[in-house]
């Protein structure tokens, strides 16, 4: 260990040097995901794998009642994606998921740094990755997709609080809204797959631990974001 | 493979699409797998080079 064997040292030398990050630094971690959002986010993936699994396990073989199930559960989708919608535009910083020219100019820069081309470093992103939030644009078309599509496929079912009425549409238009159920639906399956890995994937573990403990570390934050792009919260 | 299911019209003459075909589900789940894979390739090797640099 590199330390002086001077019986004389005090104990403010004998401390480690202190850099700026923890200087700068009141609490050793910051606020990325507030409660509400972790309990909405673990509630949209219980929804969407009971929805898959209602949808997709009996194409695959395993037969039982799932009509119930998919539709109680779609309501309960929509309802969050209602909320979730509502509180991004009121209460959070909806332009956190937007991309920007920034975002633009690092995905060209990491390009061209992953082919060798030279040039300058790409900066690091604010609150998300440019993949982040392209892959929420992508995930919000579908989800928005299926649920649109699933309320209007409501109509043809019976239940506890409507009749169904399939003479809304023409079957032509039913054609319509089935497929972009079922391709919006299939597309999503791949991306909860490709969200599943980044998850479990060990670099990005301290992402996939702010969604449990809603706090990220002085360190990560430093290391993984740009402070002016997203000035986070303190939390001790 | 097709991409829509089809069934009969009411009149008995006409095709008409119901939906996607589940035939491509299968597919849809490969081509996730299949970025998976690649990403997974892609990061393995370039931590390997950043290990030798």
């Amino acid at each position: 260990m590199p330390v002086s064997g001077s019986a004389s040292m005090s104990a403010s030398e004998t401390r480690a040097p202190v850099t700026p990050i923890e200087a700068a630094a009141p609490a050793h971690r910051v606020l990325r995901h507030p409660l509400v959002d972790r309990v909405y986010h673990w509630l949209m993936a219980a929804s969407v794998l009971t929805l898959m699994g209602s949808a997709f396990l009996p194409i695959v073989g395993w037969k039982f009642d799932w009509v119930n199930l998919h539709w109680m559960t779609g309501i309960v989708l929509a309802l969050l994606v209602l909320i979730h919608m509502v509180r991004a535009l009121i209460w959070q910083d909806w332009r956190a998921m937007v991309l920007d020219g920034a975002d633009i100019r690092n995905g060209v820069r990491s390009i061209r740094a992953a082919l060798g081309s030279g040039g300058p470093p790409p900066g690091k992103p604010g609150k998300y990755k440019i993949l982040q939030k392209l892959y929420h644009l992508a995930a919000a078309i579908l989800v928005l997709s299926i649920v649109a599509s699933g309320l209007l496929m409501l109509l043809k079912i019976d239940t506890p609080l409507w009749r169904r009425n399939p003479y809304w549409f023409d079957a032509d238009t039913w054609g319509v809204i089935y497929s972009v159920h079922g391709f919006a639906s299939m597309a999503l399956v791949m991306l909860v797959m490709i969200h599943i890995y980044f998850a479990l994937r060990p670099d990005e573990w301290w992402l996939t631990r702010s969604m449990f403990r809603g706090t990220i570390s002085r360190t990560e934050y430093a290391e993984h974001c740009d402070a002016s792009r997203w000035q986070a919260e303190d939390r001790a | 493979m097709e991409l829509f299911r089809y069934a009969t019209s009411i009149y008995g003459d006409s095709r008409v699409v119901i939906g996607a075909s589940w035939d491509l589900l299968p597919w849809f789940v490969a081509a996730g797998a299949a970025f998976i894979i690649v990403h997974a390739v892609v990061k393995a090797i370039a931590g390997r080079r950043g290990h030798a640099g």
